[in-house]
C-alpha cells in the first residue's frame, strides 16, 4: 500500500498531465525516492490512480533500468557507469574496489543495508569519467581516495 | 472516394498504381508478389520490428521494412533481389537464436508461421552458439483458456497490440527490453479479461496457446467444416474441427470470413457443448408423468394425431432464431400451410408488435447494411445496444475502425460498457427511457430546422414538448442532448447501430423511426444496422417466422399471435397444441411464473432441442434436434449477410436435423410436403423471396452474400404500444434491474459448454462502482438481490461508469433466472440489494 504522503504527491503531479497514463514515470519515481524500490503492490496502486491496467505500469517499470522493480536496495544505491568512456578510464577497477571495500558483489547489498552496488550503462557524463551515481547525485573523476571519502560521508 | 490521390511505382519491374499512403507491402501483394511478414497484422498499428518484410528500394542504401514504409511516386521496389533474400534468411536466423525450437511438443507444430517461413526462406543452419534465453521452465496458465510459453516468443507484439487495439482490454504488456522482453500479463498473473483468445489466434508461433486444445491433436489429424458461429447475430465465419468425433476447436482465419481472425470467447471456446453427454438422442414421450423413449414413427404418429385434431386457431408454433434459414422457412410453411395456424414467432422475449415496428424502423426489409460500410460514416450512433457483451466482435470492429477513421462514435445506453473508451461521447439514460432521449434529440434538430422538418412523419408527436422536459424524463443532461444533436447536424453521413434493448424495453422504436426520418430529410446519408443477439434472428424474420408478416416481409392473410398472445391464450386454456423448436420459453420469457403457469395449460406440448431444457421438462413430447455443427444450410446475420454452413458431424444417436424433423412432421400430416434437402429448400426461398433472389452463398465466399431489398415495406404499425415502466421513487426497491446476455454466455445454450462455464459459473450481478462503495462490496462479494416476489444470491461485479440506480443481471443463469424478477408487461424490474453475510 502506498503511504498517504506518496499518494498525495502522485495526485499532485497528475495535474501536469493531460493523459494520466503519461504520469506513470513520475509516479514510479516518487515511490522509488521514498522507498528505494518499487513493489508489485505499488504498481497496482499506481495503475488504479492513473486509471490504466497494472501491466501498463509494469511495462514502464521493467523498461527503464533506473527503476528498481522488485529489487530492494540499501539506504544508498551506488550505480557505477561501466560504459565505454568510463571503462577505458578504469571503471572496472572502480567496481572491484567498491566490491572489496563493502565486501559485496555487484548487485548485492551490505549486511547493514547501508549500500547496494550496481553497474549501469552510460550516465552521460563521459567528460568526467570514471563516474558513479549515488542516489540522485553524480560523483565524477573517481579515484580510490575520492570513493573512500564519498562513502564515508553517507550514513 | 473523391479527392484521393494515386501514385504509380514499380515493383519488380511491374508498374502498379495505388492510393497515396499505401504500404509497399500492400502494393507488392496487390501486384502479386509475396512478402513474408511476422509483426505485420492487418488492422493493427505497424511496428516494423521483425524485419522479415525487407525490400530493396532503388536509390536507398539500406533495405526497408515494407510493412511500415508507404509508397512514393516512381519508387522502384524489388522484393526478390539477392540482397533481400539473404536478409530474410539472416533475420530468421536471428529470430531462431532465442526461439525454443521445441516443435515436436508444441501445439503449433505444423501450422506455425515460423516453421513455414524457415522451411521456405532458410536458414538451414544457425551460426549462433550462445545459450538461449529461457524465461521460465514450465508453461504457465494465464486464464482458463490461455496457456503461455514465452520461450517460443518471436517478439512480434501482435498479442499486445490486438489486446489493446481490437479487444480494448490492454491486459497484455511488453515486460523488459530487447531479447529479454516478454509479452505477458501483469507479473504473469491470471488474466481478468475477455478470454476471447485473440492473442492465441494472432500468435504466429506456439507462445500463446489454447488450454482446452492442449496436446489434443496435430492440425493434419483434424477434419474441418466451415460454418457460422451460433452465438450472436454478428455471425462470425468460423471453421470447426473434430478428431475422432469430438470437436476440439473452432478457429477464424484471415481470408475465410468478414471477421478475419476475430472471434469472442463464446465463438472461440464455446464449441464444446457439441460434445456434451447430455445431448438428447431419442424422442421422449411423457407417459404418466415420466419420459419414455419412443421411436420416431411413434412420435410422428402422436404429433399427427394431436395436431390434426386441434383447432387451427389454437395451434401455436415457436422456432428459435438459431435455426438455419431453410429450417425456419420450412417451419413457417408447416405452421401456416399444414397446421393452418397463423400463430408463430421466433422468440419468446419480445412482443411481436415491438419487433415488427423495430424491423420497420431499422429498415430491415429494405436491404442489407454491412458493418464496414456503416463504420465509414462521419458519426456512428450506437443506441439500445449492449454491444460489448452481446456482439463482442461488432464491438471489436467498431473499436479498430473508428481508431483508424477517427469518426465520432456516440453511445447511448443505461450501462457502462467497454466500448465507451472508444467513443467520443457516452450518454447514460435511464432504463426504458431511450425513447425520450431520441425524441429530445429529434426535437433539438427540429428546433434548428423547423421549416425543413415540418411534415416529417411522427414530428407532431414531439411538438409542444421541450428538450429540457424530455431530457429530464430520460435522465440525460440537456447539454449532452444538444451535443449529440450537434454532432448529428454536423455529419454528412450517419450510421445508427440499433440493438435489441429497443425490443427488451419495447420502447424507443418510435423515437428511432422519427430520428431516422429527420436525418434523411436533412439529407444525411443514413445507414441503420440492427445489432441482434441470436445468430439467425434476421434470417428468422426474413423467412417470415413472425405472426404479422410472411416470408420476405409479405402480407399474411391472417395476423396471428406472438408468444405473448400465445401464452395468454394458453393460460386461458385456449391452446390445443404447441410446437416449440429450441426456444426455452420457461427460462427466457420475461415473467417466469406466468410462463410456467401458461405452458402447464398449453395442451399438447412438443419441444424440440439439443438438450433437456426447462421447457423440455414440462412438455409432453421431446424431439432430439441437431446443432449447427450437424447441419448444412444458410444463416443471415444482423447485417443481412447470407453465409453457408456445412455439417461436420452427424446428429447424435437417433437425433435428426431440425429440417428433417419439420419435413417429417409435414409429410406425416400432408403427404408431399417439402423434403429435407436444404439446397432444394433454399431454391424455394430464392424463388419466393425477392430478398434472396439470385443469392448463391458458397462455402468459400469469404464475405457471404448480402440480401437484397424485399420491395416490401412493413405497414406502419400503429398499434405498437411502447411499454413505459414506472421509474418512480421506490424506497423498498430502489434499483432498476435490466438484463441481457453476459459476455461469456448466450441464452442458455452456452451454459452447456464446460469451457464457458469455467469462465463464468455462478450468477453475477453488475453494479456501479458508486453503489459498490456505498454497500462496501467489491468484485466477488456476495449480495442478496430481492425482487417483489423472489430473491437470489449473486456474486458482485463492479462496473465504473454505470449510474448508481442501474443494476444488471445476465439472463443466462439457471440457478438464478433473471426472468424471475420480471412481471409481464413490465420491462424494467425493481430490486433491492443487501450484503449477503452468511459466508
Amino acid at each position: 500500500m502506498l503511504s498517504e504522503k506518496v499518494r498525495g504527491e502522485i495526485r499532485g503531479v497528475l495535474r501536469n498531465y493531460k493523459n494520466l497514463r503519461s504520469a506513470c514515470m513520475a509516479a514510479l519515481q516518487i515511490i522509488q525516492r521514498e522507498a528505494g524500490h518499487i513493489t508489485e503492490a505499488d504498481m497496482s496502486d499506481v495503475a488504479s490512480l492513473l486509471g490504466v491496467n497494472p501491466v501498463q505500469v509494469e511495462e514502464v517499470g521493467a523498461f527503464y533500468t533506473m527503476y528498481n522493480v522488485r529489487k530492494p536496495v540499501g539506504r544508498h544505491h551506488i550505480q557505477v557507469c561501466t560504459n565505454l568512456s568510463c571503462s577505458l578510464l578504469g571503471a572496472g577497477h572502480i567496481v572491484n574496489f567498491i566490491e572489496r571495500l563493502l565486501k559485496i558483489k555487484t548487485g548485492g547489498t551490505t549486511q547493514d543495508k547501508r549500500f547496494t552496488l550496481s553497474t549501469v550503462e552510460c550516465l552521460g557524463s563521459c567528460a568526467t569519467a570514471p563516474m558513479m551515481q549515488v542516489d540522485e547525485d553524480y560523483y565524477e573523476n573517481l579515484t580510490e581516495e575520492r570513493i573512500n571519502e564519498i562513502l564515508d560521508g553517507l550514513k | 472516394m473523391n479527392g484521393e490521390k494515386f501514385v504509380t511505382l514499380k515493383v519488380n519491374g511491374k508498374e502498379v498504381t495505388v492510393k497515396e499512403g499505401t504500404l509497399i507491402l500492400d502494393a507488392a501483394r496487390e501486384a502479386g508478389y509475396e512478402i513474408p511478414t511476422f509483426c505485420y497484422q492487418e488492422n493493427l498499428s505497424g511496428v516494423g520490428s521483425c524485419r522479415i518484410c525487407f525490400v530493396e528500394i532503388e536509390g536507398q542504401k539500406k533495405l526497408q521494412p515494407s510493412c511500415i514504409t508507404p509508397v512514393m511516386a516512381d519508387m522502384n521496389v524489388r522484393t526478390d533481389s539477392a540482397q533481400v533474400i539473404a536478409a530474410r534468411g539472416a533475420m530468421l536466423e536471428f529470430v531462431l537464436t532465442n526461439h525454443a525450437l521445441d516443435c515436436p511438443v508444441c501445439d503449433k507444430g505444423g501450422e506455425c508461421e515460423l516453421q513455414n517461413m524457415v522451411w521456405k526462406f532458410g536458414p538451414r543452419k544457425g551460426r549462433f552458439t550462445e545459450k538461449k534465453i529461457r524465461f521460465h521452465e514450465k508453461d504457465y496458465i494465464l486464464s482458463p483458456v490461455i496457456v503461455k510459453n514465452s520461450n517460443r516468443c518471436v517478439h512480434c507484439m501482435r498479442c499486445v497490440r490486438v489486446c489493446s487495439e481490437v479487444v480494448g482490454k490492454a491486459v497484455l504488456g511488453v515486460i523488459g527490453r530487447e531479447a529479454h522482453q516478454e509479452m505477458t500479463s501483469f507479473v504473469r498473473s491470471y488474466l481478468d479479461c475477455d478470454h476471447d483468445g485473440m492473442c492465441i489466434e494472432v500468435c504466429p508461433v506456439g507462445c500463446f496457446m489454447r488450454l482446452p486444445y492442449r496436446y489434443k491433436a496435430r492440425h493434419w489429424d483434424l477434419k474441418s467444416a466451415k460454418t457460422v458461429c451460433p452465438y450472436c447475430a454478428t455471425g462470425c465465419r468460423m471453421t470447426i474441427q473434430e478428431r475422432d468425433g469430438v470437436v476440439v476447436r473452432s478457429i477464424a482465419r484471415l481470408g475465410s470470413g468478414f471477421n478475419g481472425r476475430m472471434m469472442c470467447a463464446r465463438g472461440r471456446f464455446g464449441y464444446d457443448f457439441l460434445n456434451s453427454k447430455e445431448r438428447l438422442k431419442t424422442p421422449l414421450l411423457k407417459v404418466g408423468g415420466v419420459f419414455k423413449e419412443v421411436s420416431w414413427d411413434k412420435a410422428l404418429g402422436v404429433i399427427r394425431e394431436k395436431f390434426t385434431r386441434a383447432d387451427p386457431k389454437k395451434v401455436f408454433g415457436v422456432a428459435s432464431a438459431r435455426l438455419t434459414n431453410e429450417e425456419l422457412y420450412l417451419f413457417q410453411k408447416l405452421v401456416r400451410s399444414v397446421f393452418n395456424s397463423p400463430n408463430l414467432d421466433s422468440t419468446s422475449r419480445w412482443n411481436e408488435n415491438a419487433s415488427a415496428a423495430f424491423i420497420s424502423a431499422a429498415g430491415i426489409p429494405g436491404r442489407g447494411t454491412g458493418i464496414y460500410g456503416a463504420m465509414e460514416a462521419d458519426c456512428v450512433f450506437i443506441a439500445g445496444a449492449q454491444i460489448s457483451d452481446e456482439n463482442p466482435v461488432t464491438d471489436y470492429i467498431v473499436r479498430y475502425t473508428t481508431a483508424a477513421k477517427r469518426n465520432s462514435v456516440i453511445i447511448a445506453s443505461s450501462r457502462a460498457m467497454k466500448l465507451d473508451s472508444s467513443s467520443r461521447m457516452s450518454i447514460r439514460h435511464l432504463p426504458g427511457r431511450l425513447g425520450s432521449l431520441l425524441n429530445a434529440t429529434a426535437l433539438s434538430l427540429y428546433m434548428d430546422y423547423p421549416e425543413r422538418l415540418e411534415g416529417t412523419p411522427g414530428i407532431d408527436g414531439i411538438k409542444g414538448k421541450t428538450v429540457e422536459g424530455l431530457g429530464q424524463v430520460s435522465g440525460v443532461e440537456v447539454s449532452d442532448i444538444k451535443s449529440l444533436a450537434g454532432v448529428l447536424r454536423g455529419s454528412a453521413s450517419v450510421s445508427i447501430l440499433a440493438g435489441v434493448d429497443f425490443l427488451r424495453f419495447r420502447e424507443g422504436i418510435l423515437g428511432l423511426r422519427l430520428l431516422g426520418a429527420i436525418l434523411k430529410t436533412l439529407g444525411k446519408q443514413l445507414e441503420i444496422l440492427p445489432l441482434l443477439d441470436r445468430s439467425n434472428q434476421r434470417g428468422a424474420w426474413d423467412m417470415g417466422v413472425h405472426p404479422l408478416f410472411g416470408p420476405g416481409y409479405g402480407e399474411v392473410k391472417e395476423k396471428g399471435l406472438g408468444v405473448d398472445g400465445m401464452l395468454e391464450r394458453a393460460n386461458e386454456g385456449a391452446s390445443d397444441a404447441f410446437y416449440i423448436i429450441g426456444e426455452d420459453i420457461l427460462s427466457m420469457y420475461p415473467d417466469r411464473a406466468f410462463a410456467a403457469r401458461a405452458l402447464s395449460r398449453a395442451g399438447f406440448l412438443v419441444y424440440q432441442d439439443m438438450f433437456m431444457t426447462e421447457t423440455a421438462q414440462i412438455s409432453d413430447l421431446v424431439l432430439p434436434g441437431a446443432s449447427f455443427a450437424e447441419k448444412a444450410g444458410t444463416f443471415t446475420n444482423q447485417e443481412g449477410r447470407v453465409q453457408a454452413a456445412e455439417p461436420l458431424l452427424s446428429p447424435k444417436g437417433e437425433a435428426k436435423t431440425d429440417l428433417e424433423i419439420i419435413s417429417a412432421i409435414g409429410s406425416s400430416i400432408a403427404p408431399g410436403f417439402t423434403g429435407a434437402d436444404p439446397q432444394r429448400v433454399f431454391e424455394e426461398i430464392r424463388g419466393g423471396l425477392k430478398t434472396y433472389e439470385g443469392i448463391f452463398p458458397g462455402l468459400n465466399d469469404s464475405n457471404g452474400v448480402m440480401v437484397k431489398g424485399s420491395g416490401n415495406t412493413l405497414k406502419e404499425f400503429e398499434e405498437v404500444k411502447e411499454a413505459v415502466s414506472d421509474l418512480g421513487k421506490n424506497t423498498s426497491y430502489p434499483y432498476y434491474l435490466i438484463t441481457g446476455n453476459h459476455l461469456f454466455h448466450s441464452g442458455r445454450l452456452s451454459r452447456r459448454s464446460e469451457i464457458l462455464r469455467g469462465l463464468l459459473m455462478e450468477p453475477v450481478i453488475e453494479i456501479s462502482s458508486i453503489l459498490a462503495d456505498e454497500l462496501g462490496v467489491e468484485d466477488g462479494s456476495r449480495v442478496m438481490v430481492n425482487g417483489r416476489e423472489s430473491g437470489a444470491v449473486f456474486s458482485v461485479r463492479v462496473k465504473k461508469g454505470t449510474p448508481k440506480e442501474v443494476v444488471f443481471i445476465p439472463e443466462n443463469f439457471e440457478k438464478a433466472p433473471a426472468n424471475r424478477f420480471f412481471k409481464r408487461g413490465e420491462t424494467v424490474a425493481r430490486v433491492n440489494i443487501t450484503v449477503h453475510s452468511s459466508f
